[in-house]
């Protein structure tokens, strides 16, 4: 277990102060974090716990804007009647992360500051087309989800900076989101590939807007524009479905690693796009493709 | 490394320990408590559950939170189950159906599972799978802990 | 059987359950002695390499650093092994694995072990490495050990193989390929030991084999045997790992290095790779049949990676050998396996012991066969399975035991029928598969194969059953107080098992290979009886009556009267007068001299065998290729169920870890050089990864040397289940998978080109 001194932060001004005095490090639920100290691997020898500060656990809805605090739980997220109706995705994520003991700890706002490629909720919430509010004592910054994530284990945050809330806006209706993960156990696993869907549909029943992220498949989650704008103003169906698989293939670098090989990846990351669409057009009032 | 100090409310009682700033809360129950029910099975990666206790009302991995994240805050441990001498309806129900094998996965399991009953009395096979999926147990292949809480959701239903 | 007993054959309720759900149990972790200092080991980054130079004194200068032990101060013997001595307890000049043990802080506090273990400097000239069996066996291959590659080579014939193939009408050659595993015992382990001021040692351990620990850790420190007394705390968990006295031996070090108490917990990480594996093999099998199905002739090969350190890999290639035809009647059988020094972390002692390795093969070739043949799987087993006065291809006889299994095949029959009959779910294809498999119980014929075990009388008239062997968590303590309360007509709740603690328990032998209930079973029976004879004589003696005069029953002398004297009134008596009333007796697993064939080697053949069958349905998604197993009906021949839980209890835990060796579990070398050390990428089965109910079919076709007609089955359980998935997959899916663990990737069908 690595060397560290501990502080604990009840506010955001403690927050902050404690950031500024000792160049620490922030931790929330720890789930990430402690796995890394145990293996001396933590970036930092302050650690400063933030899992308290209450002004950082919420789920609000204003207008068809949804705002989540940093410091929500999977466990919020999936007690969250507003979370569902609003972004089944976002829930489906949030019910495979880990096992009800991550889920109890863990933090949305850690699996965007982790940045793991194979983070659960960054594919729906790239979908979402979500922004992430950073803070600091210098002031806030709002940034698109997909200028936060800058590499494996990478992200834009300067040094006093914190993710304070993660916000999107609903699709309007019809629209539904989906989230579909493949790993290598059935119980408590790490997502060999995610994809995440979201639809808009018009008034003729054609995509008004479609999105695809997909997960462990590049150095972040990323979107997949070309998949996007195959899907732009098409009728919804297995036909359209698959040709935004074929072209989401030209957004994704998946590598081999233990888990599976970067063939493998592939070939299912096309399959899970067409899987997601279908859910998502479903979740709509479509009916499903083959 | 700046010592701390840390109040534990375990199993209800307030309990003040001064210990190193990257103890867990596993190792503070284990190794300043001495409450040796909750186990470290994975090196602390919170995957195997062997450590899991029930802090503020929810199962977490204690191998996974830092004894002054859990600072004033409850914590429900195996050895707080059996009120009066009396075992809780769960740890009946492990000894009676054979769940029990080496043990080492035990307490985790059976403080997941109260997490569960807490919160869905009724539950499911599929529930109690989901709510134990996060506990490993090589000797038994859960197919007895998941009758043994099916069973004790049952008798806690009779007294209700 | 249980109509007329009356503990044996019920669900009696094992008596630690009660600690261990209130977490009172004490395995070795959960006890601080007095003054107790942490010990902890610098190990090897290297998987092969020349130790240059070991620096202790930076370590030796941290503040709360006690010690520093490398192979140096090892006082006794440098190296130890169960069969050969060939694995140094601290690394003498060169490290052959990665995380080989190199040095050992002892420290007043975790935290300081963990900075001395940083500042230990160990200067290493990294040699070439070889991880694959097969690759070991090339000339010019990286030398492990000085003496070659090859462990133990076994030739075994049987009938003349070539002869035989000539006669087959189709031969089917395959390669096939098993993983090596971890045991995923939940507890790691842990050891402490406690110099004593008189120069002896006493070391808690969690261990399947405390006496031969007591050998090994005296052998290393230079002690007589009676100068190690060696504890048994509760045990989470062994399955043959823990036949390893590695920590217990560096325990000893570290307690004698600091002339005090010392207590070594491994981490999961240092337990994956230092400590027992199940060896991964390389299996070349060729199979001839008639075209009617008759079985003629099966040749086969075989690399078995034990990794840098043999541990038991001859006993285990041993074994396996003799499991390769598996459950079938073959006139002519040649088997040659390989045990092989590699790089890799060291296997040794697991569950089946070769067994599921050699039955993964066979029972996948047996099915590739029918399918050649256009023959139905179960129908070319009915065929060919052994019969009672058969014999294997060893020679060793086959008594009625083997009838068994056409009863089993009936039940697979059944299950196949009814879980085949089950509609698949949109979106998937389900099939269901089967698998037989025979497994031998005891050690071998001419290895040592004795257990003693002791009765005594308690003053208040219960039972003490001193069991010379360590309950793993698997309920031999269970098993061996119903055994004892049976023959004794007592209650179950009178008699309690205790501990092994070498100084006070006779030696019970090793608990392993699927005889414990079996060997310590027939020894309490014996001393059971023995025990009412010295209590007879005792009670005639003091009431001054012939002993012929006096009868026991149920726990009472019974007098000429009729009248009866509860025991406890002689047995309170005979303990102030301290002599006990007590009996002990050894019972040595037999092998008839007449029938055991005597032209193999050490440790051949097995006499005494178990069978069993299982059925699994699986579903797989055919686009990913993932797979579920969604039921599994285990039929295992008990002979007779001792407790009905503790039977279900083994098979549906051993389901479950074929489960793991079918569908996740590989400890593989990483592109990074780093070993899956972890249960992050290591993926042990989930509450959600087995069906939620193991269907258990519990047959019981008595062995007649068996306490109660008992018969094994701690290993058997996990032998079929690999081969009835992959097989269950093939008829799914149409795919054949050869090695296992299946990855998605293997069964998912190749993507149109969208
Ligand atoms: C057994 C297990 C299973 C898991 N399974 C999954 C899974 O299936 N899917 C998945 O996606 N993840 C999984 N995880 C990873 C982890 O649970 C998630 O990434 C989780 O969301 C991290 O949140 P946390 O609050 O615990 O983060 P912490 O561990 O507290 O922090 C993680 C990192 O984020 C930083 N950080 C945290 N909060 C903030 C903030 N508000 N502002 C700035 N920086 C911050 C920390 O400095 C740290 O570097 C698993 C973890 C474990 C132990």
């Amino acid at each position: 277990m690595q060397e560290i001194d501990f502080y604990r932060a009840d506010s955001l001004d403690d927050l902050y102060r404690l950031l500024a005095e000792t160049g620490g490090r922030v931790i929330a639920g720890g789930t990430d974090a402690l796995v890394q100290m145990q293996r001396d691997a933590f970036p930092a020898a302050v650690v400063i716990d933030a899992s308290r500060i209450a002004d950082l656990r919420y789920i609000r809805e204003d207008g068809d804007r949804i705002e989540i605090g940093a410091l929500t739980t999977y466990a919020d997220l999936l007690a969250s009647s507003l979370v569902r109706r609003a972004a089944p995705s976002l829930i489906a994520a949030a019910e495979t992360v880990g096992a009800p003991q991550t889920r109890a700890r863990g933090t949305l706002g850690g699996n965007i500051a982790n940045a793991s490629p194979a983070g659960d909720t960054l594919p729906p919430l790239l979908a979402l087309d979500a922004s992430v509010t950073l803070s600091s004592a210098r002031g806030v910054r709002i940034l698109p989800l997909g200028e936060v994530l800058r590499g494996p284990r990478q992200t834009c945050l300067e040094p006093g900076e914190i993710i304070a809330s993660i916000a999107f806006r609903r699709l309007p209706q019809p629209s539904g989101s989906a989230f579909i993960k493949l790993s290598n156990r059935r119980g408590m696993s790490i997502a060999v590939v995610s994809v995440a869907a979201a639809l808009a549909l018009d008034a003729a029943g054609r995509i008004a807007e479609g999105r695809v992220a997909l997960g462990a498949v590049a150095p972040t989650a990323v979107r997949s524009p070309a998949a996007e704008s195959v899907l732009a103003g098409e009728v919804p169906g297995a036909e359209t479905f698959r040709r935004a698989a074929r072209a989401a293939l030209d957004d994704i670098a998946p590598i081999g690693d233990v888990r599976a090989t970067a063939a493998y990846r592939r070939e299912a990351a096309a399959r899970l796009v067409v899987r997601a669409l279908n859910g998502a057009w479903e979740h709509a009032g479509g009916r499903a493709g083959a | 490394m700046k010592p701390i100090t840390v109040t534990l409310i375990v199993n209800e009682q307030p309990r003040t320990i001064t210990t190193e700033p990257n103890r867990t809360l596993l190792y503070a129950l284990r190794d300043d408590l001495g409450l040796y029910g909750a186990k470290d099975a994975c090196g602390g990666e919170g995957e195997c559950g062997a450590c899991t206790v029930i802090l503020d009302g929810e199962p977490v991995n204690s191998c996974l939170v830092l004894a002054g994240q859990a600072d004033g805050c409850h914590v429900e441990t195996i050895e707080g189950l059996a009120a009066g001498g009396q075992l809780h309806p769960l740890q009946r129900a492990f000894v009676e159906t054979g769940a029990v094998q080496c043990g080492f996965c035990t307490p985790g399991a059976i403080l997941a599972a109260k997490a569960l009953l807490d919160r869905l009395p009724d539950p499911t096979d599929d529930q109690i799978r989901e709510a134990l999926s996060g506990n490993l147990c090589r000797c038994t292949g859960y197919t007895k802990m998941i009758a043994a809480v099916r069973r004790a959701a049952e008798d806690m239903s009779h007294v209700r | 059987m249980s109509a007329d007993t009356f503990t044996v054959g019920k669900t009696e309720i094992r008596k630690d359950a009660w600690d261990k759900v209130t977490g009172a149990a004490a395995y070795v972790d959960d006890v601080a002695l007095p003054g107790m200092a942490v010990g902890m080991v610098v190990r090897s980054p290297h998987h092969h390499a020349r130790i240059m130079q070991i620096d202790a004194r930076a370590a030796r200068d941290v503040p709360g650093v006690l010690a520093v032990v490398t192979a140096a101060d090892v006082p006794g013997s440098k190296t130890f092994g169960p069969l050969a001595q060939d694995r140094p307890a601290l690394a003498v000049d060169e490290v052959r694995h990665l995380g080989e043990p190199v040095a050992i802080v002892v420290a007043e506090s975790k935290t300081a072990a963990r900075r001395g273990v940083k500042v230990v400097a160990v200067e290493y000239e990294p040699l070439p490495a070889v991880f694959d069996p097969t690759a070991a066996l090339e000339p010019g291959a990286p030398q492990v050990h000085p003496g070659g590659n090859v462990v133990t080579r076994y030739d075994v014939a049987g009938g003349d193989v070539e002869a035989g193939f000539a006669e087959a009408d189709v031969v089917l050659e395959h390669v096939f390929e098993v993983p090596r595993i971890a045991p995923g015992y939940m507890e790691p382990e842990a050891s402490t030991a406690e110099w004593n001021a008189d120069g002896t040692l006493t070391v808690w351990v969690s261990s399947q084999k405390p006496f031969e620990d007591r050998h090994q850790i005296a052998s290393v420190l230079g002690l007589p045997q009676d100068a190690v007394r060696v504890r048994s705390a509760v045990i989470g968990g062994a399955f043959g790992g823990k036949e390893d006295s590695g920590l217990a031996i560096l325990a000893a070090l570290a307690a004698w290095a600091v002339k005090g108490t010392v207590r070594l917990v491994n981490n999961r990480h240092e337990s994956f790779l230092a400590h027992p594996k199940r060896h991964p093999a390389r299996l070349f099998y060729k199979l001839g049949a008639k075209r009617d199905g008759t079985l003629v002739a099966l040749q086969a090969t075989v690399h078995m990676d034990t990794g840098a350190y043999s541990s038991y890999g001859p006993a285990v290639g041993g074994l396996l050998t003799e499991m390769v035809p598996g459950a079938y009647r073959i006139p002519h059988v040649r088997v040659e396996t390989l045990v092989v020094y590699t790089n890799s972390p060291f296997s040794g002692a697991m569950r089946g012991f070769g067994s599921p390795q050699a039955h993964f093969a066979t029972e996948s070739l047996i099915d590739m066969l029918a399918g050649e043949l256009g023959m139905d799987p179960l129908e070319l087993r009915r065929k060919n399975v052994l019969r009672p006065g058969d014999r294997f291809f060893t020679g060793a006889p086959l008594d009625q035991t083997a009838s068994s299994l056409p009863v089993i095949l009936e039940h697979v029959a059944a299950a196949r029928a009814r879980l085949a009959a089950i509609p698949a779910p949109a979106g998937r294809v389900a099939g269901v598969g089967f698998a037989l498999a025979v497994q031998s119980m005891g050690l071998g014929y001419r290895v040592p194969d004795d257990s003693t075990n002791r009765l005594e009388w308690a003053p208040d008239g219960t039972i003490r059953v001193y069991v010379g062997a360590p309950d793993l968590g698997q309920g031999l303590a269970t098993a061996a107080e119903q055994i004892a309360a049976e023959a004794l007509g007592i209650p179950y709740g009178d008699v309690r098992a205790l501990a092994v603690d070498t100084a006070l328990s006779p030696n019970g032998g090793v608990t392993c290979a699927s005889c414990m209930t079996y060997v310590v079973g027939n020894s309490v029976m014996m001393a059971a009886r023995q025990l009412i004879e010295t209590l007879l004589a005792y009670a005639a003696d003091k009431l001054s009556v012939p002993r012929a005069a006096l009868a026991y029953r149920r726990g009472t002398v019974v007098l000429p009267s009729g009248e009866t004297i509860p025991v406890a009134e002689f047995a309170s008596r005979a303990a102030d007068e301290d002599v006990p009333l007590r009996a002990e007796a050894t019972f040595s697993f037999p092998y008839p001299e007449a029938t055991t064939p005597k032209h193999l080697p050490v440790g051949m053949p097995h006499g005494m065998f178990v069978f069993g069958g299982q059925v699994a349905r699986v579903e797989v998604d055919r686009d990913l290729g993932t797979v579920e197993v969604t039921d599994l009906v285990a039929i295992h021949d008990v002979g007779q169920a001792i407790n009905r839980a503790g039977v279900e209890g083994q098979i549906e835990g051993g389901v479950a870890t074929g489960i793991g060796y079918a569908l996740y579990e590989s400890v593989r070398l990483k592109d990074n050089g780093q070993w899956v050390d972890g249960f992050t990428e290591y993926l042990l089965p989930t509450a959600e990864d087995v069906p939620a109910r193991i269907e258990s079919v519990i047959v019981e076709v008595p062995e007649a040397s068996g306490p109660h007609g008992v018969k094994g089955v701690g290993e058997i359980t996990l032998v079929p289940t690999a081969p009835a998935i992959t097989n269950a997959v093939c008829d799914a899916t149409g795919v054949r998978v050869t090695a296992i663990p299946i990855t998605s990737e293997a069964i998912a069908r190749a993507a149109d080109p969208a």
